[in-house]
C-alpha cells in the first residue's frame, strides 16, 4: 500500500533579475515526498537551499512551475498544512516559551484554552513542559529549537520545512538534537522535510536525501537510505553510511571529503 | 536557589543603602548652603537660603497668577507633544519602512538635530508672532524630529527573522505590526518619546523666556531682571522638580515595557 504523496514539486524554477539579466537560482526542481517520511535536502552553500525552502512555505513565489501540498497548489504560506522551523529558533523574546508556542494558533485564531492546552500537549512532546513560563534567553540554544519544533508542530501541520536547524549549534548538541527529532517524528504522522548541510545529519536522520548541485541549483540525486529504523548512532560508522556519504561528497562537486568529514562530522 | 535569595537579598540592600547616601548628599549641601548664607559667607539678596526658598515656593503655590502662568506652559508643553509626537512616530515609521524615503530623509534630519535649535527661535518669533502659535511650533519642532529619528532606529530593530516566521503563521500585515514590529520597537520609541519630552519642556521654556505675555519662562526672566531672586529660585526648583517628576514617570514606562530587553542585556 503505497502512502499518500504530501507535497510534490513540478519544474520548479527561480530566476533573479540583476542588472536587467536574469540569473538563475533553482532549476527544475522536482520531487514528492510521502506522508511520514523523512527527506533531507543537501547541497553546497549558496546553492539556493533556502530559496527553495521558502518558495515551498509559500513565502516567496516561484518563477515557474508549481508546488502542491496534499495536492492543493501552494501561493502563500498555509499555516493549517505547512510548518517552518527556521535557522535561528525566530522565538520572540518578550513571550514567554508557552507564549511562543501559542502565538502561531493565537494568529489562527483558536480561542485561548483550546491553545493553551495545544502548546502544553507540545512543550511535553518536547520535553520543556518545567520551562513554560521561561523566556527564551533563558533557555540553550538547544531548547530553543526544540521550543521553536514545538511551535512547528502547534500548528498541526501536514509537512513541517526545516531550514538549517541545528546549523548553530555545536557537534556534540546537533547529533543529539537530530536524534531528538526522531523520536518526536516517530510520534507524529507528521512529513519532515530538512534543509542541512551536514551529511551526515541528512543520512542519519532521512529516509531520502535530494541531493542539490551548486548554483544555479537542481537536484542531481535521490539517495534512498537502506538504514533500518530506529537508527543508531554506530550506524554513522558503518561501510554503507561512508560509501553513501562519499558519493554525495563528489556529487555536489567537493573533490575530496576534508578530514573532518570523513570522520563524519 | 539560596544564592538566588541571597543575591536578591544583596541587591535591595544595595539598592537602600544607595539611596540613603543620595539623601544624606542632598542634605548635606543644603545644610552647607543654609549654614553659609547664616554666616554671611554668602550675600542672602544674592544666594537666598534654602528655608527662604522653600517659604517662598509655598507662597507661589496658593498664587493664582503663578498657578495661572504654570497652567499656561503647561497647556502649551501638552498640545506641543500632543502634535508633535504622533506625526513625529509616524513620519519615523514610514521613514523606517520605506528605504527611500528613510535614506532619503534621516540625513537632513541628523543634519537638523546637530543644528541647536535655539538659534531658529528669533526667526520663529518673527514668522509666528509672539502667541501660543509661536510656542507650540517652536515646542512642535523640538519633539518632531528627535522621536522621528528615533522611530525610524525602532522599526530597523524589529527582526526580520521574527516577521518571516510571522508569515509563515499566516499574519497578516496589520497582525505584524501589532505582534511583531509594536513590542520590538516600543523600548526604543518610549525612550525617543522621553527625550523629546525633555527637548519639548527646553523648546517651551525657552520661547517663554525670549519673548513672552505669560508662562514659567516668563516668570523666571521677570523675577531675574527685577533681583526677586527669592522667588526666581522657588520657581526654578518647581519647574527642576516637575520635569524630573516627568522624566521619571517615563523611566518607568519604559523600564516596564523593555524589561524582556534588559534581561536579555543582562545576561
Amino acid at each position: 500500500m503505497t502512502k499518500p504523496t504530501v507535497i510534490e514539486t513540478r519544474k520548479v524554477t527561480k530566476t533573479y533579475n540583476v542588472n536587467a539579466a536574469p540569473v538563475p537560482a533553482l532549476v527544475d526542481i522536482s520531487f514528492a515526498a510521502e506522508e511520514n517520511s523523512f527527506v533531507s535536502l543537501v547541497g553546497p552553500s549558496g546553492c539556493g537551499k533556502s530559496t527553495l525552502l521558502q518558495i515551498l512555505a509559500g513565502l516567496i513565489p516561484s518563477s515557474s512551475g508549481e508546488v502542491l501540498v496534499d495536492g492543493m497548489p501552494v501561493r502563500k504560506p498555509m499555516p493549517d498544512k505547512i510548518a517552518v522551523v527556521f535557522q535561528d529558533a525566530t522565538l520572540l523574546p518578550w513571550k514567554t516559551v508557552i507564549q511562543n508556542i501559542e502565538f502561531p494558533l493565537e494568529v489562527q485564531k483558536v480561542p485561548p484554552r483550546e491553545r493553551r492546552e495545544c502548546a502544553r500537549a507540545m512543550l511535553s512532546l518536547v520535553g520543556l513542559s518545567d520551562f513554560a513560563e521561561r523566556y527564551p534567553h533563558e533557555l540553550s540554544g538547544g531548547m530553543r529549537q526544540r521550543v521553536s519544533i514545538a511551535r512547528g508542530l502547534a500548528q498541526n501541520p501536514r509537512i513541517i520545512l526545516m531550514d538549517e536547524p541545528f546549523g548553530a549549534l555545536d557537534e556534540q548538541t546537533r547529533l543529539k538534537m537530530g536524534n531528538e527529532l526522531l523520536h518526536i517524528w516517530s510520534r507524529t504522522n507528521k512529513t519532515i522535510f530538512l534543509i542541512t548541510h551536514s551529511l551526515t545529519e541528512a543520512l542519519f536522520l532521512s529516509d531520502t536525501v535530494l541531493v542539490m548541485s551548486q548554483r544555479p541549483g537542481r537536484i542531481v540525486d535521490v539517495i534512498k537510505t537502506a538504514l533500518p529504523r530506529p537508527r543508531t548512532y554506530d550506524m554513522i560508522g558503518s561501510r554503507e553510511f561512508g560509501e553513501a556519504r562519499n558519493r554525495i561528497w563528489e556529487l555536489i562537486g567537493g573533490d575530496e571529503p576534508t578530514a573532518a568529514e570523513r570522520v563524519g562530522l | 536557589m539560596s544564592n538566588g535569595m541571597y543575591f536578591v537579598a544583596s541587591q535591595s540592600m544595595l539598592k537602600a543603602r544607595v539611596i540613603i547616601t543620595q539623601i544624606a548628599v542632598i542634605v548635606a549641601i543644603l545644610a552647607a548652603w543654609e549654614s553659609a548664607v547664616d554666616a554671611h559667607w554668602i550675600a542672602a539678596d544674592i544666594l537666598p537660603p534654602p528655608s527662604t526658598v522653600m517659604v517662598t515656593l509655598g507662597g507661589l503655590l496658593r498664587s493664582m497668577d503663578f498657578l495661572a502662568n504654570a497652567g499656561d506652559t503647561l497647556v502649551r508643553v501638552l498640545a506641543a507633544f500632543a502634535i508633535g509626537a504622533p506625526l513625529a512616530l509616524l513620519v519615523g515609521f514610514i521613514m523606517g519602512e520605506n528605504i527611500t524615503i528613510g535614506k532619503s530623509f534621516s540625513p537632513i534630519f541628523n543634519l537638523v538635530l546637530a543644528v541647536p535649535q535655539s538659534i531658529f527661535l528669533p526667526i520663529f518669533a518673527l514668522v509666528f508672532g509672539l502667541g501660543f502659535t509661536e510656542k507650540l511650533m517652536f515646542g512642535i519642532t523640538h519633539v518632531f524630529f528627535v522621536v522621528a529619528v528615533s522611530t525610524m532606529a525602532a522599526v530597523h530593530q524589529v527582526s526580520h527573522a521574527h516577521v518571516i516566521a510571522a508569515r509563515s503563521f499566516g499574519a497578516t500585515r496589520l497582525r505584524i505590526w501589532l505582534s511583531i514590529y509594536l513590542p520590538a520597537m516600543a523600548p526604543h520609541v518610549i525612550t525617543g518619546l522621553r527625550v523629546g519630552m525633555i527637548f519639548n519642556i527646553i523648546g517651551i521654556l525657552l520661547a517663554e523666556m525670549y519673548a513672552s505675555q505669560s508662562g514659567l519662562g516668563m516668570l523666571l526672566l521677570r523675577w531675574s531682571e527685577s533681583y526677586e531672586v527669592n522667588q526666581l529660585m522657588a520657581a526654578t526648583i518647581f519647574i527642576s522638580v516637575v520635569t524630573i517628576l516627568i522624566n521619571e514617570a517615563m523611566r518607568l514606562w519604559e523600564a516596564g515595557v523593555g524589561r524582556w530587553q534588559s534581561a536579555r542585556m543582562a545576561e
